[in-house]
């Protein structure tokens, strides 16, 4: 009885022994935490948000990737499909015809389409698109704001730090979760389809 | 020797190397795979207007109440009212504050959707609407105290939905109502039993080129006769009401076309003449005597491919006009000498640089000018402006980052701005031309695009949103 005694009481050796485990557990957890929260911060990526872009131009030259992985994206549920498109035609086009000179588009990267009459659909051929924004300062002055720069992330290197978001004089880059990549303004539940 | 053997070799490795790049530099096309943008690779049809459909103008009438004679003391009779500035002369004093209620709505009605406004004549509502489920511009007469529906005078024509579908404010005398139709189809008819007398098919008659969003024109009636602006083979026709005889027919020597402006009356110098601010430049036309019909003056500085707004009509045969989609602003002087009339063009500039609109036409207001800038004029965009009428390029005030109006219509009526968002707030701002003295604002219309002009009589202000029109009392009690 006395030995089984004995053997309940903790000893200093007993007591260092636990005193370690408890250390290496606690060692264990923290490393857990620090491993599950940098998975997350890698789970966050850049985009843009089109409200809050001026179409300054700069998403250009100051994407690290040539040319830039700020491409337009064309919202096609708020587009009205009109035969003069302010985000296709330059303001002084004398006439609505494919013709360059026509075009406000510097690579012609907008591929316009008659699909009935009066109406006209307008497809972005992304290799072209270099994010400039002109057609999106056009399409959001003369008509519903379809076109949208947006960052797109099969061709993004998702920097720890964009450089563009470092120039951006309208702060409109932001990190978002990896599941909802696309922000547009205008409508909250929307298609849209780009040519690649 | 070997010095020369080396030489030998020197040479032939660069003649080899040579035509190896030269013959890249032949062979090697560093744009072939770059491709010409060319006119037609849209696909569009040669003639997109399709096949001209065969219209009868008018050819069907529903009575739907009672005739009654209401009892009724001003009128609102067309596009901007009587004097076709947009200011009610009216003396029925009005309301300048909401306070915490929204004014009676007397009535409202659902519209075809579209953007085109009433006229007020005798107690009477006059609208062209476009009643889709029956494809069909219709006429449609309202008792302007009750809202309930008269009669309508419609034809079935075919209009597709393009940015709403009609457009325009039918013009109304005691004996005629003119209207024209999203596809150009002029309509005369008795405003008191909807009895048709006459229609034109401009497309059919004058090889009309409908603008891009449908006829926005509104008529104008002028001593029993209907002045309409066709483009195609003639600029401007005057037709008499009774018959509908065309009395005289202006040539169109440049072929321009048809805009979304509205033909504004002018007198220079005791000669009368209309003002037509067509697709390719804006002129002057002799109104009346042996010489009516004949283009006066002519300038084509200002020619954008889109114009909506209207002529504006200043003192000293000034004019300014203006226009959207970057196209900004003219101001341009006509003058006189005998028979011999020269315009200057004073002022001339984009959106950014001063006034401008893109879809409402200014209001000219005790020396100043009143109007909404479009999107497209940087960080004043939307705003309500006021410009000295000798300088449209110094805005005076604006109403501020707070009060935008997007494309809506505006009115002064009891020495006060009614101004409606085109997402249906009405605002009531002093009519000064020292600031922006914004009184009260309530929301109205629950609807978009509120974007037809603004009608009242009485004291019964007619707005409107894509879908529906209401009747508003605003009447100080």
């Amino acid at each position: 009885m006395k030995e089984e005694g004995t053997n309940n009481e903790i000893t200093r050796r007993k007591f260092l022994t636990n005193a370690l485990r408890a250390s290496a557990g606690i060692a264990v957890g923290g490393l857990a935490v620090y491993v599950a929260g940098n998975s997350n911060t890698k789970d966050l990526v850049w985009q843009l948000d089109p409200a809050k872009c001026i179409q300054c131009g700069q998403c250009v030259t100051n994407c690290v990737v040539t040319p830039s992985a700020v491409k337009c994206v064309h919202v096609f549920d708020m587009c009205g499909y009109c035969d003069l498109c302010g985000g296709y035609f330059r303001a002084d086009a004398k006439e609505l015809t494919t013709a360059a000179e026509n075009q406000l588009c510097p690579t012609g990267a907008i591929e316009r389409k008659f699909v009935e009459d009066p109406f006209f659909e307008y497809t972005i051929t992304e290799d072209l698109c270099i994010g400039c924004g002109k057609c999106v300062a056009g399409c959001g002055a003369f008509g519903n704001g379809s076109l949208q720069l947006q960052v797109r992330h099969d061709l993004c290197k998702n920097c720890n730090q964009c450089n563009i978001a470092l120039t951006c004089p309208a702060d409109a880059f932001e990190r978002v979760p990896v599941d909802s990549v696309s922000i547009f303004k205008g409508f909250s539940d929307i298609e849209f389809v780009n040519k690649s | 020797m070997i010095i020369d053997r080396n030489e030998k070799y020197i040479i032939i490795i660069s003649f080899i190397v040579g035509c190896t790049f030269l013959g890249y530099w032949i062979l090697h096309d560093p744009v072939k795979d770059f491709k010409a943008s060319l006119p037609g690779m849209d696909n569009r049809p040669d003639s997109i207007s399709d096949d001209i459909e065969n219209v009868a103008i008018g050819e069907t009438f529903i009575k739907l109440a009672e005739d009654y004679n209401p009892e009724s003391t001003f009128d609102w009779p067309g596009f901007r009212g009587s004097s076709r500035d947009n200011i009610s002369f009216e003396n029925t004093p009005l309301i300048d504050n909401f306070h915490d209620d929204k004014p009676e709505i007397i009535w409202k009605v659902d519209l075809g959707e579209g953007h085109a406004a009433p006229a007020i004549f005798n107690g009477k509502v006059y609208l062209l609407d476009y009643i889709e489920e029956e494809k069909a511009d219709a006429l449609r007469c309202f008792s302007l105290e009750t809202g309930t529906e008269l009669w309508q005078r419609k034809y079935n024509v075919h209009i597709k939905r393009n940015h709403g579908m009609s457009r325009t404010i039918p013009a109304v005398n005691e004996n005629y109502v003119v209207t024209i139709g999203p596809k150009g189809h002029v309509m005369c008819t008795n405003p008191d039993n909807g009895e048709l007398y006459w229609g034109i098919d401009l497309i059919k008659d004058y090889k009309t080129e409908i603008p891009f969003w449908y006829t926005g024109q509104c008529p104008l009636i002028e001593n029993d006769i209907a002045i309409i602006a066709p483009g195609g083979t003639s600029l401007i026709i005057a037709v008499d009401c009774k018959t509908g005889n065309i009395l005289w027919k202006t040539p169109n020597p440049d072929n321009w076309g048809m805009s979304h402006s509205s033909v504004m009356p002018m007198t220079l110098d005791n000669k009368k003449m209309y003002i037509y601010a067509a697709i390719g430049g804006i002129c002057g036309i002799s109104a009346e005597g042996n010489d009516a019909g004949k283009i006066l003056w002519k300038i084509t500085d200002f020619a954008p491919n889109v114009v909506a707004p209207s002529p504006l009509i200043l003192d000293e045969g000034k004019i300014f006009m203006t226009a959207g989609y970057g196209a900004g602003s003219i101001l341009f002087k006509v003058e006189t000498n005998g028979d011999e009339y020269k315009t200057s063009v004073l002022q001339m500039y984009k959106p950014k640089k001063g006034i401008a609109s893109e879809q409402q036409t200014p209001i000219l207001f005790n020396g100043h000018i009143f109007t909404i800038l479009p999107k497209d004029a940087g960080s004043n965009r939307n705003q309500f402006v006021c410009c000295n009428v000798d300088n449209c390029e110094e805005i005076l005030w604006t109403s501020g980052k707070t009060n935008r109006y997007g494309l809506g219509p505006y009115m002064i009526a009891d020495n006060k701005f009614y101004i409606l968002k085109d997402d249906g707030n009405l605002s009531i701002a002093e009519a000064s031309t020292d600031g922006f003295k914004l009184l009260s604002k309530t929301k109205i219309l629950n609807g978009h695009d509120a974007w037809g002009p603004l009608a009242i009589a009485d004291g019964k202000l007619l707005m409107r949103d894509s879908k529906q029109m209401v009747c508003v009392d605003i009447r100080k009690n």
